[in-house]
């Protein structure tokens, strides 16, 4: 929760991702409460407005779920949901802008796939040591 | 939930109309955001809506009720004025605590304690002249009687003016916090529209005496783009969009492209589609006749 916000994206889409991020890395652990929209709000000098329309939708999406008079909670297996949503994303947010951009430099497919099997060398101590 | 609402207001000074008929709803529990060009009427608009300046033409109402002389409508409305220094103004022969009593006398619901709590907060000694005080404090004494008079509408005209970067984050700060606390309605007017912009819900771009726009902040960022690329890509793909602020360099072009509902960039050009701050967009709208 305590990311900066830039002017890169909407701003409830960053407090959205970055209750999201603090779920996967256990900052917000599962049927913890997150903070309330006004403690985002004065956190990060935003309109209420603002932080709810992130906090919604995550609600929206079955991460968060509200308790009514107490708050809002980070829901069962909500992780699991994240990892599950990002992986969807992972085409239209990396491997398509990846293709775009190597089909305007002329990359070829298998100039592509060696590239990523490349890359794979230099991560995958690291994938391991994660999972 | 009050509305204070304006309809058709005028005003001439000096036989030059400088607001053209301004029809403007404010509701309650909502930060609004004030911003125009120099000269474009937001200070006159400000003070006509609190009844500070009367209207040319037009009607001020308060929950249906004219707001011109009427203590009852007034009660609710609060306009913390930039403070004039200079000799001779009607103020700058006050000490900021004889300031704060006659703003206390104008409130109703004046919170004493609240202002000495800023007073503290902001570092201002309150035994000192107006005529003596920075820019930057006298940024600070209008927040002060903004904030102590508690009114459900409250208005202020560039209270971060002369603050430094600091006290304008303390500023957003405490206008989140009160209004969290409280719900009451702030309109405010700001050229630093880049870090104040995601403190308003809904913003007012006022035009040359017109308002330009009124729309929620994350709404209107959400519609505007800005494309660039071949000129001939960035004209095919925009083709049928509202385009404003065209920019040339050789065969290169860009254009802030505003959506309305249901519309698309088109995919398969090869531009750079970005997203717009709002000062950009503000830029884009109102730049053109620099």
């Amino acid at each position: 929760m305590n990311e900066i916000l830039t002017q890169e994206k909407s701003i409830y889409i960053q407090i959205k991702e970055m209750i999201e991020n603090d779920i996967l890395r256990d900052i917000l652990r599962e049927e913890e409460r997150v903070p309330s929209t006004n403690e985002l709000a004065k956190l990060y000098a935003i309109n209420p407005a603002t932080a709810a329309k992130g906090v919604n939708l995550l609600v929206d999406e079955e991460i968060l779920y509200k308790k009514r008079g107490i708050g809002m909670f980070v829901a069962a297996g909500a992780k699991k949901l994240i990892t599950g949503k990002r992986k969807e994303h992972f085409y239209d947010d990396y491997v398509r802008s990846l293709m775009m951009e190597a089909e305007s430099l002329g990359i070829t497919k298998k100039e592509l796939i060696a590239m990523i099997e490349r890359a794979e060398d230099s991560v995958s101590l690291f994938v391991e040591d994660k999972y | 939930m009050s509305k204070l609402i304006g309809q058709r207001i005028s005003k001439v000074y000096g036989g030059k109309e400088v607001l053209h008929g301004i029809d403007l709803e404010l509701e309650s529990g909502k930060i609004y955001g004030l911003i125009g060009r120099n000269g474009a009427g937001k200070t006159t608009l400000l003070s006509i809506l609190t009844s500070q300046n009367p209207t040319t033409g037009g009607t001020i109402t308060f929950d249906g009720e004219p707001v011109w002389e009427n203590p009852k409508a007034l009660a609710h409305l609060c306009f913390s004025r930039e403070l004039n220094p200079v000799a001779g103004s009607s103020t700058s022969a006050l000490k900021i605590k004889e300031y704060l009593r006659i703003a206390a006398t104008f409130y109703p619901k004046w919170d004493k304690k609240m202002a000495e709590d800023l007073m503290r907060e902001f570092a201002l000694d309150e035994k000192k002249h107006i005529s003596k005080l920075s820019k930057g404090m006298l940024s600070m004494v209008t927040i002060v009687v903004a904030m102590a008079s508690k009114a459900e509408f409250t208005f202020m005209d560039e209270p971060v003016a002369g603050l430094d970067v600091v006290m304008r984050e303390k500023f957003y700060q405490l206008l989140v916090e009160e209004f969290t606390e409280t719900g009451r309605t702030f309109v405010i007017s700001t050229h630093i529209i880049e870090e104040a912009a995601d403190v308003f819900e809904e913003v007012i771009i006022v035009d040359q005496g017109k308002i330009l726009m009124k729309e929620n902040t994350q709404d209107l960022l959400e519609r505007c783009w800005h494309v660039s690329g071949h000129e001939e890509e960035v004209d095919a793909a925009a083709a049928g969009l509202e385009r404003h602020h065209e920019e040339h360099m050789g065969r290169s072009k860009g254009v802030m492209v505003m959506l309305q509902p249901g519309q698309k960039i088109p995919e398969h050009y090869d531009i750079t589609i970005q997203k717009l701050s709002l000062q950009k967009v503000f830029t884009a709208l109102c730049g053109e006749e620099a």
